[in-house]
C-alpha cells in the first residue's frame, strides 16, 4: 500500500484518515472504530462518503431509544397487526460492521453507556462523529478510550482532502483478513509499544493493545508475513500520538536510567497519589532498541501543534468541565420522570418516559369509528373495544427546574472594616428579597479568625436570614482557605440535592490564616489558592467582590484561579452589589 | 454471547482480585467499590467473574433464578409449588450471573415493569423482571457508579440492604428476592459518591494502571493472545480456573467454621474508634472480611495478620473526610494499623 505524502499537519491528518479507512475496512471489529473530530462540512462528508461506500454502516441518531438500540418490541407494528412483532436492535444489525454516531458529543449518556457496554463484546466498531469546539466537552472518555483512531479533521482544508487512497476490493480485504489471522508481533515489539505508550503518558492499557492491532492490520495491508518496525511506527503515530498526555523524558534515555521520567509522570497521575509513598515506576529495562525511538518519533510527529505548546508549557490542562457528559444543570430541563408536570406530548412510552393514559385515550377517541369500520371482523377473536395506534401515544413530561442557591462567603475579619460588613449584610438582605421571588435560596458563610461557620444554612426565609446576620461579629484574622472550603462543602451538598450553587465571595483576599488555623501569610495564600482551584474544578460559577479600598492583586489572583468573575468594589454599596449579582444570575439562567 | 477473558489469566490488580474473591466467599461482606483510571482491567475482571464460582442450581423457568432449596421461594416458584404435590422443583444449572447496569438505565429496566410483550399479545398484566432480578445470586456491576443518577442510587441502596425488590407501580405489586454482590467502578475525579452509597460497599480498592513495564507487556500479550483465539486461550487456562473454583468452594465451606476471638474483636474495635469510622458496620465488615480472607488462605485461625491485610480494604472509604488532611485515606488506615497492630 502506498504511503500517502503529506505536506502539512492538516494534510497529514487527511492522509491518516485515509489510512484509517483502509484499516477499518479490513478489521472494523478489532480496531473498534474511530473518534472523528470534524465540523460539519465538505471534508467530513467526503470522508464519510468513502467510509459508507467501503463498510456497512448503521447510523444511530441521538434520539434512539433502548428498544431500538438493543432490540425489543416494535410497538407500532405490534399494534397495527395485532400480534407481537419484535425488532432487531441497531447494534445487532451492525454486527461485523460499524455504527455511526452523529453528534456524538451531544449523545445522551445512556446511549453512550449502552454502546460502550456492547463494545465490550466486540462485534462491531463505532465511528463517533464529534463536532465539539475546543472549549466544549467532547464525547465521553469511556468511548474514546476504546476506539483505535482519534482523527482530527477540523483544520483540514477541502483542497487538501483531494487525495484518496484506492479502496480495497473484496478479494483484497479477504486476503488481508486471512493474513491478519496469521500475523503476530514479537515480544520485543510489544515491549516497544508498551514503553512508548508509557513514555508518552498514556496509562490506559487499551492504547498499546489497539496499537498492536493496528500494526498487524497495517502489515496485513501491505502483504507482509511479519509485523515490522514500519508497521509499529504507523501504529504509534496513529494510535498513540493523539493520546499523548506528556512530553517524554527530555532526551530519549541514552543509558539505563532515565532520571526524569517518573517525576514528570506525577503531573497527570491521579492527585491522590502521594509522591513519596510510591516507588517510582520501574524505568524501562536497559538498552531500549531502536524501534522505540522510532516509534516515539513517529508518535510525536502526529501531535497536534497546539498540543505541543501545551506540553511545552508544562501542560496546564485545567479541568474546566470535569464531566460535562450531562447537560448544564441549574436551568430548566424537561425531564421524563419527575418534576413539575407539563402538558403531555405525543411520543413513544419507551426511552424512560411513562405513558399518559388519559391523553392517549383522548387522542384515540375521535378516530375510533374510522378504525373500527376500517378493519372488518376476521372471524377469529373479537376486536378490542378501543383501537389504539402508536400515533395516539402521549407521554408524561415534567419540568425539572433545579433551583439555584447563592452562597455568600463573607469576610468578617479585622481587615474588612465594620462598615463594609454592614454593607455586605445589607446586600444579602436585598438579594434575598429578589431571590424570594425567583425561588432561589441563600446561604451565608462567615469566615474570621480560625473558623468558617455556616451562619445561615440554605434558606428562603427572610426572617431567619436577617436574624442570623444581625448577630454576626467582626474582627480577627482572614482564613480565606477555610471560607472557600466551607463554601465548597456546602455547594457539594446543594448539588446532591439537585440545586445549582453560585458563590459570591466578599473579601479583600489578603489571607493570613492557613487551613490548619494558624497564622502565616505565605502558607495561607497557598492554601487559599488551592481551595480556589478546587472550586474551579467543580465547574460552578462564582463572583468575587473585592472589598479592599483599592483593587487588590491577591483577590484578583484568587478570583482568576477560581474562574470567578472579579468585581472590585472599594466601597461596597448594597444596592449596586445586589444588582451585579442579579445580573450574573440572569446571565446564567 | 462472546467468551470472557479467563479470570485466572488476569495479570496484576491483586487488591481488586482479592476483594472480589472475598465477597464471593462471603457475600454478606457487601459489595466492592473499585476506584481508578481507565484501561486498568476493571471491566475485564468483572466480566470474568463468572469463572470464579461454580455453576449454581436454579429452579427451571423461574424468572428470578431461585435456589431450589430456598426457604422462601419467589412468587413464581410459589405458584409452581402450589400447582404440584411434589415439594421439589425441577432445577437446571447455569453459570452465576454477572449483570451490567449501564449508566442512564431507566427505573423500569432496573426494577422491572409491566411486561409489554404479555400485555400486548395476550392482554395479561404480568411483571417483566428487571436487572435486579437478573442479578439475583450473582453480581451487579455498575461502571461509573459515581455518575449514576440519584433516583437509581436510591433504589439500589434500598434493595442492596434488604435483599428484596419491592415493586409497586403501574398496578403491579410484586416482591421478589434480589440478593446480589454490588460491584461498582468509577474514577473519583469525575464525581463523588454519595456517602450513603459509599457505606453500602463492604470493600473498596484503588486500582492504578500497572507501572511495571513487564507487567504491562504481559497484560498486552495475554489480551492479544485472547483476542486472536478466545476459545484456545480459554482452554489453556481452564485448569487454572478449575483450581480457582475448587479453592473458592473450599473457602466457602471453611468460612463458616472460622471464629474471631474476643481479643481480636477488641483490637478491631480499637482500630475503628481510632480512625473514627461511624457506626458498627465497619467492625462487622472487618470481622467478616477477616474470616473470608483466612478461609481463602486456607488458614485455620483468624489472627492479626488477617486484620492487617484486610483493614485497608474495609476502612479506606469509611473515614470521615478531613479537609485539613490531604493524605490518601489508605495511608491513614495503614498508619493507624501500624500503631494498633504492630507487625
Amino acid at each position: 500500500m502506498p504511503e500517502p505524502k503529506a505536506s502539512s499537519d492538516s494534510a497529514r491528518a487527511w492522509s491518516d484518515a485515509q489510512l484509517a479507512l483502509l484499516a477499518l475496512q479490513v478489521d472494523p471489529v478489532g480496531l473498534l472504530g474511530a473518534w472523528v473530530r470534524a465540523g460539519h462540512g465538505p471534508v467530513r462528508d467526503l470522508w464519510l462518503g468513502q467510509l459508507q461506500k467501503l463498510i456497512s454502516c448503521t447510523k444511530v441518531p441521538a434520539n434512539t431509544d433502548t428498544e431500538r438500540l438493543l432490540g425489543g418490541i416494535d410497538l407500532a407494528a405490534t399494534l397495527q397487526t395485532g400480534c407481537l412483532v419484535q425488532q432487531m436492535g441497531l447494534l445487532t444489525q451492525a454486527q461485523g460492521g460499524l455504527v455511526l454516531l452523529p453528534m456524538a458529543e451531544r449523545a445522551p449518556s445512556f446511549l453512550v453507556a449502552q454502546m460502550v457496554q456492547q463494545l465490550e463484546h466486540a462485534t462491531f466498531g463505532v465511528v463517533a462523529l464529534d463536532e465539539s469546539d475546543e472549549d466544549e466537552a467532547p464525547v465521553s472518555e469511556s468511548l474514546r478510550d476504546r476506539v483505535a483512531f482519534w482523527l482530527d479533521l477540523r483544520r483540514t482544508a477541502y483542497a487538501e482532502a483531494q487525495e484518496a487512497l484506492e479502496a480495497l476490493s473484496p478479494s483484497e480485504v479477504e486476503r488481508a483478513r486471512q493474513r491478519l489471522a496469521r500475523l503476530s508481533a514479537s515480544d520485543e515489539q510489544i515491549h516497544g509499544l508498551c514503553t512508548t505508550a508509557w513514555a508518552l503518558g498514556i496509562y490506559s492499557l487499551r492504547a498499546p493493545l489497539l496499537a498492536l492491532r493496528l500494526a498487524s492490520v497495517h502489515a496485513a495491508l501491505i502483504d507482509k508475513d511479519a509485523v515490522e518496525d514500519e508497521d509499529l511506527q504507523v501504529a504509534a503515530r496513529m494510535v498513540l500520538g493523539p493520546r499523548t498526555t506528556q512530553w517524554p523524558a527530555a532526551s530519549p534515555p541514552p543509558e539505563n536510567e532515565p532520571p526524569n521520567e517518573p517525576a514528570s509522570v506525577s503531573d497527570h497521575a491521579p492527585d491522590r497519589e502521594p509522591p513519596t509513598s510510591e516507588s517510582p515506576p520501574k524505568p524501562p529495562p536497559a538498552t531500549p532498541p531502536d524501534i522505540e525511538e522510532l516509534m516515539l518519533a513517529a508518535a510525536m510527529a502526529n501531535l497536534p501543534p497546539r498540543m505541543l505548546d501545551q506540553l511545552m508549557l508544562g501542560s496546564q490542562t485545567t479541568a474546566r468541565t470535569p464531566h460535562s457528559t450531562q447537560g448544564t444543570s441549574g436551568q430548566a430541563r424537561s425531564a421524563k420522570l419527575r418534576g413539575r408536570p407539563l402538558p403531555p406530548r405525543r411520543g413513544s412510552p419507551h426511552a424512560g418516559a411513562r405513558m399518559h393514559l388519559l391523553a392517549t385515550l383522548r387522542a384515540a377517541a375521535p378516530k375510533q369509528k374510522l378504525r373500527l369500520t376500517g378493519r372488518a371482523p376476521q372471524g377469529q377473536g373479537r376486536l378490542p373495544l378501543v383501537q389504539i395506534r402508536a400515533e395516539d401515544f402521549h407521554i408524561h413530561r415534567f419540568e425539572q427546574r433545579s433551583s439555584s442557591c447563592i452562597i455568600f462567603a463573607l469576610d468578617a475579619s479585622g481587615s474588612a472594616a465594620y462598615q463594609r460588613l454592614a454593607e455586605a449584610k445589607g446586600a444579602v438582605e436585598l438579594l434575598l428579597q429578589q431571590s424570594y421571588a425567583r425561588r432561589d435560596s441563600v446561604c451565608v458563610i462567615a469566615f474570621r479568625g480560625t473558623s468558617a461557620p455556616v451562619l445561615l444554612p440554605p434558606t428562603r426565609s427572610l426572617v431567619r436570614a436577617k436574624r442570623a446576620l444581625e448577630g454576626l461579629p467582626g474582627g480577627g484574622g482572614t482564613p480565606v482557605a477555610l471560607g472557600l472550603q466551607a463554601a465548597l462543602q456546602t455547594a457539594q451538598n446543594l448539588k446532591r440535592q439537585g440545586s445549582t450553587p453560585l458563590l459570591v465571595v466578599l473579601s479583600d483576599g489578603r489571607a493570613n490564616v492557613t487551613l490548619k488555623g494558624v497564622g502565616g501569610r505565605t502558607q495561607a495564600q497557598a492554601d487559599a489558592l488551592h481551595a480556589a482551584g478546587q472550586w474551579r474544578a467543580q465547574g460552578w460559577n462564582a463572583l468575587w467582590i473585592d472589598t479592599a479600598p483599592q483593587p487588590e492583586a491577591k483577590a484578583q489572583q484568587l478570583a482568576a484561579t477560581m474562574g470567578a468573575t472579579y468585581f472590585p468594589m472599594p466601597h461596597v454599596q448594597a444596592q449596586r452589589m445586589a444588582n451585579v449579582v442579579g445580573d450574573l444570575m440572569q446571565l446564567k439562567a | 454471547m462472546a467468551k470472557s477473558f479467563p479470570f485466572s489469566a488476569i495479570v496484576g490488580q491483586e487488591d481488586m482480585i482479592l476483594a472480589i474473591q472475598m465477597v464471593a466467599v462471603d457475600p454478606s461482606i457487601g459489595g466492592v467499590l473499585v476506584l481508578g483510571d481507565r484501561g486498568t482491567g476493571k471491566s475485564t475482571t468483572v466480566r470474568a467473574l463468572a469463572d470464579l464460582l461454580p455453576p449454581i442450581k436454579v429452579v427451571e423457568g423461574c424468572p428470578y433464578g431461585c435456589d431450589p432449596e430456598a426457604a422462601n421461594p419467589c412468587p413464581s416458584c410459589q405458584q409452581r409449588l402450589e400447582g404440584k404435590s411434589a415439594t421439589r422443583l425441577k432445577s437446571v444449572t447455569r453459570a452465576v450471573s454477572v449483570v451490567d447496569l449501564p449508566l442512564g438505565a431507566t427505573e423500569d429496566r432496573v426494577v422491572g415493569a409491566l411486561d409489554l410483550e404479555q400485555a400486548l399479545s395476550r392482554g395479561v398484566k404480568e411483571f417483566a423482571p428487571g436487572l435486579l432480578a437478573k442479578a439475583h445470586r450473582g453480581f451487579l456491576y455498575i461502571d461509573e457508579v459515581n455518575l449514576l443518577e440519584d433516583h437509581i442510587v436510591d433504589l439500589l441502596i434500598d434493595v442492596a440492604a434488604s435483599g428484596e425488590n419491592l415493586v409497586e407501580r403501574e398496578g403491579l405489586s410484586v416482591r421478589h428476592p434480589a440478593k446480589f454482590v454490588l460491584v461498582g467502578s468509577g474514577n473519583p475525579e469525575e464525581g463523588e459518591l454519595r456517602p450513603q452509597l459509599l457505606d453500602r460497599f463492604g470493600l473498596s480498592v484503588e486500582v492504578r494502571t500497572p507501572q511495571d513495564l513487564d507487567l504491562r507487556m504481559q497484560v498486552v500479550r495475554r489480551r492479544d493472545a485472547f483476542e486472536r483465539d478466545p476459545e484456545g486461550f480459554r482452554a489453556q487456562w481452564e485448569d487454572a480456573n478449575a483450581q480457582l473454583r475448587q479453592r473458592m468452594l473450599k473457602a466457602r465451606k471453611a468460612v463458616g467454621q472460622l471464629q474471631v476471638s474476643d481479643e481480636l474483636l477488641r483490637t478491631t474495635a480499637d482500630l475503628c474508634s481510632q480512625l473514627g469510622t461511624d457506626g458498627l458496620r465497619a467492625e462487622l465488615t472487618l470481622m467478616r472480611a477477616m474470616r473470608a480472607f483466612a478461609a481463602l488462605k486456607g488458614h485455620k485461625q483468624v489472627g492479626t495478620i488477617h486484620l492487617r491485610s484486610v483493614a485497608p480494604l474495609v476502612l479506606r472509604h469509611r473515614l470521615r473526610r478531613d479537609p485539613l488532611d490531604d493524605t490518601d485515606s489508605g495511608m491513614r488506615v495503614q498508619r493507624c494499623l501500624d500503631e494498633v497492630v504492630p507487625a
